[in-house]
């Protein structure tokens, strides 16, 4: 990054309109991000993937998979170099991606303040993911239960 | 500046050729969006068309006040007879087919002068600006597959006029990594809300790539080859527009140098302590502080020396900033009332009043209360 520039200077210039920011009058004028680089979702300098020069986002893949997008601080002028993504499939078992995703957030001095958030938006992504369980028929009580039983024997 | 930073010239397939030129002073210049936004203001009135409503509209009666005594209100009124418009009040904006309250007039000051050097100052801003990818990103552009920013495509792209047609500049704009802001701006259209769809504004969609050529060296051929890809427009080097650097106020526009362009930039600007070629007088805005980076600096051992160390612990007990409860809390209780140990552990909340009548008064007592 040029001397001129910094992560404080460019989330002073887009705190108050960026591409990734939604505000509704909704629950109180809560602010959220677009950003597929923001752990929470949430308009904050902390999670506000685009500013900070290292970053972590993770994302739900089409084939029920999970993405873990981080960014390299070495070149920020290379967009198209900068993120490295690991991807993990529908079955790898979860609690070797929350290893995985650990590590690559808090281990040599990358990012260990958002780890909790990454381990917590993969478990969330993973939750999704789970087939819907179907309701149980319900089971005839009372009058109809009594005709039911009529009728069986 | 201790070694300035160099831009690597991506051929037109997108790869980089190998050649390399060094960023221009302008990329340095303060980023300041105060300024940009101001100065946009002001440009984007400067091309305005003056409207007013007619002159005549809503005087056009010979009305006249019937004056008091009359048991009417003393606004002017239509003369004659014969029609329902006889009687009626007139003029006033208040009344039905008046005259509009402070009528606009064609002489309203449409135009703003903004002092050349403020000018100046918000483009070279807007240029740093578009030098720095998460600004790009925040501005909404998309250029996750942009090889390098700033992007600089070799100019024997456009050698011979090689870039005539639209198909040729789609591709060049594909190769380099710009497809993806092509697509944004294609579905981005949408009909625009209310009357301006009447006004020739019909459509309203999303700003894609600058593309910013050194007239002198690319031709004009390119400009007709890129003006019908939705989104994009062209730019010479030598006047750039703040309009177009900035589209509303929002700094960060995506731009694409031909590499003539981008080293004539150095001649158009100068540098901070040599002037501008072509600018009368002219150097580039300085920057108040040296390095940006907050964090670096809080962290600096300069700043941490003369810093005093932090009082209490890592962890410090917040307990005027806490208010506990003592009905519930029986340590904050005991501090409160020391009493209150005994009182528990005597159970003598629990116990009940023992003595369960009150005893008569006596009959010597009440003969000396009755006593006359």
């Amino acid at each position: 990054m040029a001397a001129n520039v910094s992560s404080d200077l460019i989330w002073q210039l887009t705190r108050t309109q960026n591409a990734y920011l939604v505000k509704r009058n909704s629950g109180g004028g809560s602010q959220f991000s677009r950003d597929p680089l923001n752990l929470q979702n949430k308009h904050s300098f902390k999670y506000a993937g685009y500013a900070n020069t290292k970053a972590v986002g993770v994302q739900a893949t089409e084939n029920g998979g999970v993405a873990v997008i981080t960014k390299k601080p070495s070149n920020p002028q290379q967009p198209a170099k900068n993120v490295v993504t690991v991807t993990y499939g529908p079955n790898a078992s979860t609690r070797k991606i929350y290893k995985g995703v650990a590590d690559k957030t808090a281990k040599n001095g990358y990012r260990a303040d958002v780890r909790e958030d990454a381990v917590a938006r993969v478990s969330a992504i993973r939750r999704s993911q789970k087939a819907k369980k179907e309701t149980p028929a319900q089971k005839p009580r009372g009058a109809k239960a009594r005709k039911a039983e009529e009728k069986s024997e | 500046m201790a070694s300035r930073p160099t831009v690597t010239i991506a051929g037109a397939d997108g790869k980089p050729t190998g050649a390399t030129y060094p960023l221009p002073a302008v990329f340095a210049s303060p980023i300041r969006l105060d300024v940009v936004q101001q100065v946009h203001t002001g440009m984007a009135k400067n091309k305005r068309q003056p409207y007013a409503v007619s002159e005549k509209a809503g005087e056009q009666t010979s009305a006249e006040s019937w004056g008091t005594g009359r048991a009417v209100a003393r606004i002017p009124r239509v003369s004659g007879g014969g029609t329902h418009r006889a009687g009626q009040a007139a003029f006033g904006n208040q009344c039905r087919s008046g005259r509009m309250f402070a009528p606009t007039k064609v002489w309203r000051k449409w135009h703003q002068k903004v002092n050349v050097g403020q000018r100046r100052f918000a483009t070279a801003s807007a240029l740093a600006a578009s030098s720095v990818p998460s600004l790009l990103f925040a501005r909404g552009h998309r250029v996750a597959n942009v090889p390098e920013v700033p992007l600089v495509v070799d100019s024997k792209t456009f050698e011979n006029s090689a870039v005539t047609k639209t198909k040729a500049a789609v591709a060049l704009l594909q190769a380099v990594g710009a497809g993806a802001d092509l697509v944004k701006v294609q579905k981005s259209r949408k009909m625009r809300a209310g009357k301006g769809k009447l006004r020739n504004r019909r459509f309203r969609q999303r700003r894609g790539p600058l593309v910013v050529y050194n007239p002198e060296v690319d031709g004009k051929d390119l400009v007709r080859a890129f003006r019908n890809i939705p989104g994009v427009e062209t730019s010479s080097v030598f006047s750039l527009n703040l309009l177009q650097l900035a589209p509303g106020g929002h700094l960060g526009r995506f731009i694409v140098w031909s590499s003539a362009a981008f080293e004539a930039l150095d001649k158009v600007y100068g540098t901070t302590t040599t002037a501008s070629a072509l600018k009368k007088d002219y150097l580039l805005p300085q920057n108040v502080v040296a390095n940006a980076d907050l964090a670096r600096l809080i962290n600096s051992s300069e700043i941490q020396s003369v810093l005093r160390a932090p009082k209490g612990e890592a962890r410090t007990k917040r307990t005027n900033i806490q208010k506990k409860n003592p009905l519930r809390n029986k340590q904050v209780m005991l501090r409160l009332n020391p009493y209150a140990a005994a009182f528990s552990k005597e159970k003598l909340g629990q116990q009940t009043v023992e003595s369960a009548k009150p005893e008569r008064a006596s009959k010597d007592f009440l003969n000396t209360l009755y006593e006359a």
